[in-house]
């Protein structure tokens, strides 16, 4: 070994011995944290989703673990309903708001007032500048990991129906614009317009008629090799109607790690190719941290990312099993 | 002769026990609205001793912003109770408004998106908004069908065209009059909040003020009279469906302006609309919709939900007790119709 590179596995020795003591700095500190004598702010715009549920159950849990109150609002998917209750939220004065989830053109002025009014605010999977800090997956890894293994599954070529009804969501921008830039180095790799519509609600039935009408309308196998959507309800309604069209070269891809989804992944016959899986529980309570250390005074970054998994048909049986237990363990199957 | 005799006794008695029958329902009805009445007193005289801020100014103000959008639709929806009578299955109702204030918003949205200025897209919404209601008025006045068949059809074209138009996505806006809402206020009251007074003194002095007003109640209560009176009844009724569209465009640009986009998802409103219309009968001592019960009950619907976030009672409630206070209502009307024998 030279010198010079004993010098740089030295130095990488160390770097990784500084990262190491830090993360235990930043471990200790969670665990003095305290929201005793704090009111909690929680407005989700809606738990019928299996992600946003255990999101929110994390945020409550930890809220409460951590001796604070929470003021736990769900708004059942409507937008009216959510803008009524930040209103309101607003006027009660809480010493901290986490938002979950939402449009983020209808909720951004209303965060601005959050902030107008001297309320932290904290968001999870949702970027906006109002926000301290937003805790969320890196959905730019999980949008080129989950196209790349798409592509890589299709061989390259082939016709992918793309759902982007949720564009509006900066998550699924994100993960769309992802798996557009993965496309621009596979030109054989084809996107099929008109992209479809995933809706809520009735996500999976409305995505397997879309589905089983594209098939129908492309009737020779290998005319299309994938089903993409930014989340994976859609992906349970596509890979039914991929599998009752007996079409089982198609393969489905999806983002979120809901129980069914992972189930279908880890099923050899299925044909739901990938998830990528996400810690929803974690990142809701990696967010009450984050508002608990900024109310103690310390720096928050302004956003944290918390692990997800790429769940493939190779992985599934070994990675799936630890995100089936979690969802076990809450009391979701 | 003699068995006219006895059949012209048997009808009186008869009558003689109808009247007495009719006046103890027409009692229990009164102490069964009475006890709805005190209900909702007792409910916001708990909020008003237990839930913090409740009675500050700010969250008032606040109820009455959030309740504007809804106060607009159940004016729409009270009118067309009160012109086609109140017989939850054969009278006057219509689906169709939230999913009708949905479409206005996705064309008011859109037509700003386009870079059309404020008026042309404000008139655009209200000509959508009405020729909605036209379409209503023509398949129940027109073809005879009935209202909740009629405006359920004409609630999935509605759905429909607005699903063609966003193609389910939000479509975001922004213009002068859309700040002015937002932002405006005057007296320390907020534009919205004021919409809603202004539309509020509107509708009432109509409905309640005129004689076209008391016109309509007359073809709502007893079509027959009012025709043979020389009333218009289907002029009336097509009225009725058409100020409903109406309603829906002028809630269509203060939902675009709270959310400022148009979202997909108004149609589940209704409930909330139906709500509203059904529970306002309660203030009215014959048990009809009036505009003033209406946003008595719009505006109590805002404060439970209100009044249960400030007390940090679950949300889930909320839609619980709306559905348990439209179950008593409709118990009461039906009971309290009863009475009158009419139908």
């Amino acid at each position: 070994m030279t010198n010079s590179m004993k010098g740089l596995v030295k130095a990488l020795a160390l770097g990784l011995a500084a990262a190491c003591s830090l993360a235990a700095i930043s471990g200790a500190s969670a665990e003095d944290l305290s929201l005793k004598g704090k009111r909690i702010g929680v407005s989700a715009i809606g738990t019928d989703h299996y992600w946003d549920l255990m999101a929110f159950r994390g945020i409550q849990d930890r809220v409460k673990e951590l001796g604070g109150e929470v003021i736990a609002l769900d708004a059942g998917r409507k937008d009216q309903q959510q803008i009524a209750q930040l209103q309101t939220l607003i006027a009660q004065k809480p010493d901290a708001i986490i938002e979950q989830l939402g449009n983020l053109e209808v909720l951004n002025p209303w965060l601005q007032k959050i902030r107008d009014a001297g309320i932290p605010l904290f968001t999870v999977d949702t970027a906006t500048p109002h926000a301290i800090n937003n805790t969320t997956s890196n959905n730019y890894n999980i949008g080129a990991e989950i196209a790349l293994q798409m592509v890589a599954d299709m061989g390259g070529k082939g016709n992918v129906l793309v759902f982007n009804g949720f564009y509006s969501v900066p998550v699924c921008k994100i993960r769309y614009d992802q798996l557009k830039y993965v496309l621009t180095s596979f030109p054989d790799v084809k996107i099929v317009e008109p992209e479809l519509r995933d809706v809520i609600p009735n996500t999976v039935q409305s995505a397997y008629s879309n589905v089983t009408d594209m098939l129908t309308k492309s009737p020779e196998k290998g005319s299309i090799g994938a089903v993409w959507a930014c989340w994976d309800v859609p992906q349970i309604g596509a890979t039914q109607a991929v599998e009752a069209a007996g079409r089982n070269e198609v393969k489905t891809y999806g983002i979120d790690g809901s129980p069914e989804v992972i189930k279908m992944v880890m099923d050899a016959k299925s044909s739901a190719g990938a998830v990528a899986a996400q810690q929803p529980y974690e990142i809701g309570k990696t967010s009450v941290d984050n508002a608990a250390k900024y109310l103690a005074g310390q720096k928050v970054p302004p956003f944290t990312f918390v692990p997800s998994v790429l769940i493939n048909k190779v992985n599934a049986a070994e990675k799936g099993k630890p995100f089936l237990e979690a969802a076990e363990k809450a009391g979701v199957k | 002769m003699s068995a006219t005799v006895l059949h012209g006794e048997v009808g009186v008695s008869d009558e003689k026990q109808a009247a007495a029958k009719s006046a103890g329902r027409r009692f229990g009805a009164l102490v069964v609205r009475l006890g709805a009445i005190a209900a909702f007193a007792a409910i916001m005289a708990y909020f008003v001793v237990f839930a913090p801020g409740f009675t500050s100014t700010f969250n008032l103000i606040n109820v009455v912003e959030q309740s504007a959008i809804l106060g607009v639709l159940a004016y729409g929806m009270t009118a067309v109770i009160i012109g086609g009578g109140s017989d939850v299955t054969e009278g006057g109702i219509d689906l169709s408004i939230a999913a009708n204030m949905g479409l206005c918003a996705a064309v008011y949205a859109t037509l700003l998106s386009m870079g059309y200025g404020d008026f042309l897209s404000v008139l655009a919404a209200i000509a959508v908004g009405m020729a909605v209601g036209a379409l209503n008025a023509i398949a129940v006045v027109g073809l005879g069908i009935l209202p909740l068949l009629a405006t359920l059809a004409v609630l999935n074209v509605a759905a429909g065209m607005e699903l063609t138009l966003t193609q389910n996505t939000v479509v975001g806006a922004s213009s002068p009059l859309l700040g002015l809402l937002v932002s405006g206020s005057f007296l320390g009251i907020s534009a919205l909040a004021w919409a809603l007074i202004v539309f509020s003194a509107i509708m009432i002095a109509v409905i309640h003020g005129t004689a076209f007003g008391l016109r309509l109640y007359a073809v709502g209560g007893h079509p027959e009279a009012a025709r043979a009176a020389g009333l218009s009844v289907p002029f009336y009724v097509s009225f009725t469906y058409v100020l409903s569209g109406f309603c829906a465009a002028v809630a269509s640009i203060l939902t675009v302006s709270r959310l400022s986009a148009s979202t997909p998802g108004s149609g589940e409103l209704l409930l909330s609309v139906l709500a509203a219309a059904l529970l306002g009968t309660v203030f009215s001592r014959r048990f009809v919709p009036t505009m003033g019960g209406t946003l008595l009950s719009v505006l109590f619907i805002g404060l439970l939900a209100n009044g249960f976030q400030l007390l940090n009672v679950s949300s889930y409630w909320v839609n619980g007790v709306q559905g348990a206070l439209i179950l008593l209502v409709v118990a009461i009307t039906s009971f309290a119709r009863g009475s009158e024998g009419s139908r």
